[in-house]
């Protein structure tokens, strides 16, 4: 029933392998009373086995509604279009968007395409020790029972935590301890695709890194990893790819060297600026709220290239070296 | 911790069938109860020895009781009276519960440790026990019966503002507001208490249904309400002497009645609890 | 007088762990001092004890070189308002109940300023932070993250504290948003010679920020 991806949006990487994940034309909206939420609009991108793509952009601009929309976990008042397609290199391909709820909840989650969440503290069972919610976890994607404790104790140390922290309930964990917890959950399936939510929040530095780094490393070993995050330095230090959104859109879709070396799209570059080992200096003005979003480009407010053209809406950005969404691109004259 | 803002208002379906007909039961419950004094007028010692044990019809839709009385109008008079002490006693013990729980957690020490021992004493004795020996020590009135019902269901309500005043005072907000410079009082009142306020209000709504069965209970023991009176416990009592003859109604249709209301009553704040439950909150949050 | 904020030989334990070991830090007036550590170095912990938040197990903290017998209530509202701390997390820092303009204007209500004049301070000071005159009105579950740290600096500046502690207050915001407060803040800290402590993870963001780096060694077992 699926294609194979179109040559065009398997960009830098195509030749290599089949995209892992296909995503084209992503658009979410939520209706409110009196306003539509532009979350996610014609959004495109492609992560392929071995990729660590990351998702950068400030909070509100829809990056976690991304995560959640791949997911099936939006409310109801959400309306998505567009297609995400999964190639699990077992098994077929799913639509994510169109195979229904029960595909998703008994094949999809977990075990082809995990989510680390974002708030940990929600995403916990109370009433059971973390050891149980681990057991029972690789239990369930068919690990025997006898070896289950052992393997629960390697996944511990593996993103950081002490097995005998293990043997707490969620409230006893802090806030750090808890986010190790769900990683540990979540890769416990040992799923091709790992969708990371903000994986690192309330993390000290030296453990930001060690999960970073961790993900890395299921990249290297063939499996993939969306991060969706808000640091800037987190991408810098694992990721493969970066997708710049702001508000709402992709902006730049780059391989993350020539991205830190050379943006192209004002806003991208106005981001890198702000880096405290940059310039340090904001990008002035503030972002547009998703319920009221500009005509044309939504950044042009903002912007210091901007001219009559920029009224009309840029062609979205292509993954890989090809577009940035801008009609005024850096690098190109002005 | 949210990435996209939204919104409060994306919540689950409000209404529910169950929801549905329990707002109904309770709207109608409460309008028959305020209406029946203008529109059907009881007379209290009114009796009509020609006209006992009647079986429904439509001229007595519940029938009559062994001294003649309309069962339905009766039973309507009693519901009335059920609710308003179900009602006051709850406010009542959440009155009382509040001031002991908001005592003990920011006073503290020594003070916190003895009020707790009281509650843990009280709630080791049996409720029922308790409440017979109040109204046993007062007259039977009104009055007895709901400072009965009050003095023995406030524990809950006191451990529970207790508990979330301790757990509140902690938050890192309530450090802002100290270092803002807002007072002892003015932390307690516009930035702890208000949050533990819908759970008093809760609380007190749960707790509505209890007083109400406490009240029929003390009355079907002929400690409650003065027999005169119409109210369920009572007519639920004195409609025993008519079960053995087969007047089966009696008893029967206020025992219906004080069923359906407590349910729809606990169904409705069963539900608005689960809208203030912060785990069903946070599922909200994308 | 010596204009500074001063710890001297705080030790802090909890449930019998130590966290702080007779730890001193002095922060001037004018001054930004970063604090770094490794986790469970109770960085922290010394941003409540010098926040007046936290009393200390040992030690204690002097106010422009006034010693202070114990934190929180004890002291008048005019020592504690002389120093405003920042937190990680400005949803766990905000009353989910007030709007972001009474938010502002809640510590200036708190200490007897009428409604009208703390009302027109909190205007000013969210158009200082970045704050746009439409979101004042909006309760914090409906701004982003970034938007409502904006609020709480613009709270903790309402009183014009000479010493403003950040603890960890951008480890959650984008960099854009990072840098603005950064400015908000240095541009406060030329206008009214505060002292500002930075705690941090981030050695870039220290560098480039701190007048002057401490270390915190770890002080008790390495926790998250
Ligand atoms: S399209 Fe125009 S306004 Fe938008 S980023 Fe490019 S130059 Fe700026």
């Amino acid at each position: 029933m699926t294609t194979t991806a179109p040559a065009t949006t398997t960009g830098a990487r195509a030749g290599r392998a089949p995209a892992l994940l296909d995503v084209e034309g992503l658009t979410v909206r939520f209706r409110l009373r009196d306003a539509v939420v532009h979350a996610v609009t014609d959004l495109r991108l492609t992560v392929h086995p071995g990729e660590l793509l990351a998702v950068v952009g400030e909070s509100g601009c829809g990056k976690s509604v991304l995560a959640h929309a791949l997911l099936g976990l939006l409310p109801g008042n959400a309306t998505v279009t567009g297609q995400a397609r999964l190639h699990p290199p077992a098994g077929n391909p799913v639509d994510l968007l169109g195979c229904g709820e029960r595909r998703l909840a008994r094949e999809v989650r977990g075990r082809a395409l995990g989510l680390v969440p974002q708030s940990p503290a929600t995403a916990l069972t109370p009433v059971r020790t973390g050891r149980r919610l681990l057991v029972e976890t690789l239990r369930a994607y068919g690990h025997p029972r006898r070896d289950a404790d052992p393997a629960a104790d390697r996944l511990a140390v593996e993103v950081g935590l002490d097995p005998a922290d293990l043997d707490r309930y969620p409230h006893e964990l802090s806030g750090g301890m808890a986010q190790r917890l769900v990683t540990a959950l979540a890769l416990a399936p040992d799923p091709p695709l790992l969708l990371a939510d903000e994986p690192t929040t309330g993390l000290d530095r030296p453990l930001v890194d060690h999960t970073l780094d961790l993900l890395r490393r299921r990249c290297d070993t063939g499996a993939a990893v969306l991060l969706i995050t808000h640091d800037l330095a987190a991408a810098r230090r694992v990721a493969d790819t970066i997708a710049v959104m702001y508000a709402s859109r992709i902006v730049e879709h780059r391989p993350a060297g020539a991205l830190f070396d050379a943006p192209v799209h004002p806003y991208s570059a106005g981001l890198l600026d702000a880096l405290p080992d940059r310039a340090f200096r904001p990008v002035p003005g503030h972002p547009p709220m998703l319920t009221d979003l500009p005509p044309g480009c939504a950044f042009a407010p903002r912007c210091e290239r901007a001219t009559d053209t920029c009224r009309t809406a840029p062609a979205p950005a292509l993954p890989g070296p090809g577009r940035a969404a801008c009609h005024h691109p850096l690098g190109a004259p002005a | 911790m949210t990435d996209l803002a939204l919104p409060a208002r994306l919540r689950r379906p409000l209404f529910r069938p169950g929801i549905v007909l329990a707002s109904v039961v309770l709207v109608a419950a409460v309008a028959a109860c305020l209406a029946a004094p203008l529109l059907w007028p009881l007379d209290e010692s009114a009796v009509d020895l020609a006209r006992t044990r009647l079986a429904p019809s439509w001229a007595h839709l519940a029938g009559t009781d062994d001294l003649g009385r309309d069962v339905a109008h009766r039973s309507l008079y009693g519901l009335r009276v059920s609710l308003l002490v179900g009602a006051v006693a709850a406010l009542v013990a959440a009155g009382i519960g509040g001031l002991v729980g908001t005592v003990a957690a920011t006073c503290g020490g020594r003070v916190d440790r003895a009020l707790m021992r009281v509650v843990d004493t009280i709630a080791a004795l049996p409720h029922l026990l308790l409440g017979i020996f109040i109204v046993a020590m007062l007259r039977p009135s009104l009055a007895a019966v709901i400072l009965s019902i009050g003095l023995t269901h406030w524990l809950s309500t006191a451990r529970i503002v207790r508990s979330e005043l301790l757990s509140l005072r902690t938050r890192p907000f309530v450090d802002a507001a100290v270092a803002g410079g807002a007072s002892r009082t003015r932390v307690l009142t516009r930035h702890l208490l208000p949050h533990v306020l819908p759970r008093i209000a809760l609380a007190t709504t749960l707790m509505v249904p209890h007083a109400v069965w406490h009240e029929t209970a003390l009355s079907f023991l002929g400690l409650g309400l003065p027999p005169h009176l119409a109210s369920l416990g009572n007519m639920i009592n004195d409609g025993q002497r008519s079960l053995l003859t087969g007047a089966w109604w009696a008893s029967l249709v206020p025992g219906l009645l004080l069923v359906a209301v407590t349910l729809a009553l606990a169904a409705l704040t069963g539900r608005w609890r689960d809208r203030l439950d912060p785990r069903v909150r946070a599922e909200l949050h994308l | 007088m010596t204009s500074a904020l001063v710890a001297h030989q705080i030790t802090v334990h909890y449930d019998r762990q130590r966290v702080l070991d007779r730890v001193d830090l002095r922060i001037a007036a004018g001054e930004t001092v970063g604090l770094r550590g490794p986790s469970g170095s109770g960085k922290s912990t010394l941003a409540r004890v010098l926040a007046l938040l936290h009393a200390p197990d040992g030690g204690h903290v002097a106010l422009d070189g006034q010693r202070l017998a114990g934190v929180r209530h004890r002291l008048p509202a005019a020592v504690r308002t002389r120093v405003a701390i920042l937190f990680q997390s400005p949803r766990a820092a905000t009353d989910p109940r007030l709007t972001l303009a009474e938010l502002i204007a809640e510590p200036l209500r708190a200490t007897g300023t009428p409604r009208e004049a703390a009302r027109a301070r909190a205007r000013e000071l969210a158009d200082l932070v970045g704050l746009t005159p439409d979101l004042l009105a909006r309760r914090p579950h409906a701004v982003s993250d970034g938007q409502l740290q904006r609020a709480c600096l613009a709270r903790a500046l309402v009183h014009r504290p000479g010493y403003l502690l950040c603890d960890e207050a951008t480890a959650m915001l984008d960099a854009s948003t990072q840098a603005h407060l950064a400015a908000v803040v240095t541009d406060y800290q030329r206008q009214h010679g505060a002292g500002v402590l930075l705690v941090s993870h981030d050695a870039a963001l220290l560098t480039r920020w701190a007048t002057r780096v401490v270390e915190l060694p770890a002080g008790g077992r390495p926790t998250g």
